[in-house]
């Protein structure tokens, strides 16, 4: 049992650790775009959406 | 050492007078999990960090964020320039201008001074990036609070572009941790 | 401010944002060939535009040059530009 448990998290990552992906740098945006959004990266562009904003917003009432 | 370009980071714009607006938009400038922190805490860990790709790092957000800092400011000293006192009377902002008249002081929306209790130097990199990973997703919920009560499109726009940066500040710490944690265990072994 | 010094300094900002963010990616990793290409190619083009700007409208930093009177003290200043036309 331990060892499926250790296959199937892939793993040399250890018990009780933060793992963060680590970005490879790819498409970039323009420079024009880039400061528009915030970040260089399309892989990192992650906006507050109006749904979102919809649902955050009347979540707590 | 430090060198100021006099110039903001970003085009902020504000198309309205709003003293509300702005006494909710200081959160950031001098609360918990605002940009003042966030500066001074970076910067403050620096001297702790096992490796010179860490201090690099805790350099250039620190720096950044005191850039943001500017940047909150700036939103409050637009939303409150040309208010008259009518304008303040019976808003928010009002607590404030009898203190500090339209000038800037680093509290919170609540009128809570700034105090260093709100970040922490452990000394231990680990502990440390990991308060910086958290301190990142509170002020990127700060900001969707933030952008949750703004009616002004301007000063939504600039929330967004300093909520993103939380993002990608965020992945930065998170990438520290594991080239940090993978240096200290290499050390454990001679 | 008229519109050529705002589009100058805005070319400025989105210059320096593309350095500034392939900074914070180097920083974590420095072997990234790709990265410090961009970062290279973008901090020449940044300092450039810097450099121009400041021959054309006074100085944006304490340690660059002036012309008479010391014009660094000069308006506007970062929190008075108004970029609600731009």
């Amino acid at each position: 049992m331990n060892s499926n448990y250790q296959t199937s998290n892939n793993c040399n990552k250890q018990l009780a650790r933060c793992y963060v992906p680590i970005q490879v740098m790819n498409r970039v945006y323009s420079s024009r775009e880039a400061l528009r959004r915030g970040t260089l990266f399309p892989e990192l562009y992650r906006p507050y959406t109006p749904a979102e904003k919809e649902r955050r917003g009347n979540y707590y009432g | 050492m430090w060198i100021y370009e006099k110039r903001l980071q970003y085009p902020v714009r504000v198309y309205s007078t709003n003293p509300t607006l702005a006494a909710m938009i200081i959160e950031q400038f001098g609360g918990a999990d605002g940009e003042l922190s966030a500066g001074i805490r970076y910067l403050s860990q620096r001297w702790s960090m096992p490796t010179g790709k860490a201090k690099a790092l805790l350099t250039d957000i620190g720096t950044e964020e005191l850039a943001h800092w500017e940047i909150i400011g700036t939103l409050v000293y637009k939303l409150t320039k040309d208010a008259t006192i009518d304008e303040i009377k019976g808003t928010p902002f009002e607590a404030h201008y009898v203190n500090h008249g339209k000038g800037l002081h680093p509290h919170d929306a609540s009128g809570v001074p700034w105090i260093a209790a709100y970040i922490n130097t452990k000394g231990d990199p680990v502990a440390d990036l990991h308060e910086n990973m958290a301190a990142e997703e509170k002020a990127r919920a700060t900001y969707e609070w933030l952008i949750n009560i703004s009616d002004d499109p301007g000063v939504i726009d600039t929330l967004r572009f300093l909520r993103e940066r939380e993002v990608v500040h965020f992945q930065r710490f998170g990438e520290a941790l594991r080239s940090v944690q993978e240096h200290m265990e290499s050390k454990k072994y001679y | 401010m008229d519109r050529d010094q705002m589009d100058l300094l805005v070319e400025i900002m989105e210059e320096h944002f593309v350095v500034l963010e392939t900074a914070l990616y180097l920083d974590n990793q420095p072997d990234d060939q790709n990265a410090l290409r961009l970062h290279n190619e973008s901090s020449r083009r940044y300092h450039q535009l810097l450099e121009m700007y400041e021959t054309r409208y006074g100085p944006l930093r304490n340690t660059s040059m002036s012309d008479y009177p010391w014009g660094y003290v000069d308006d506007p200043w970062p929190w008075d530009v108004d970029f609600t036309n731009y």
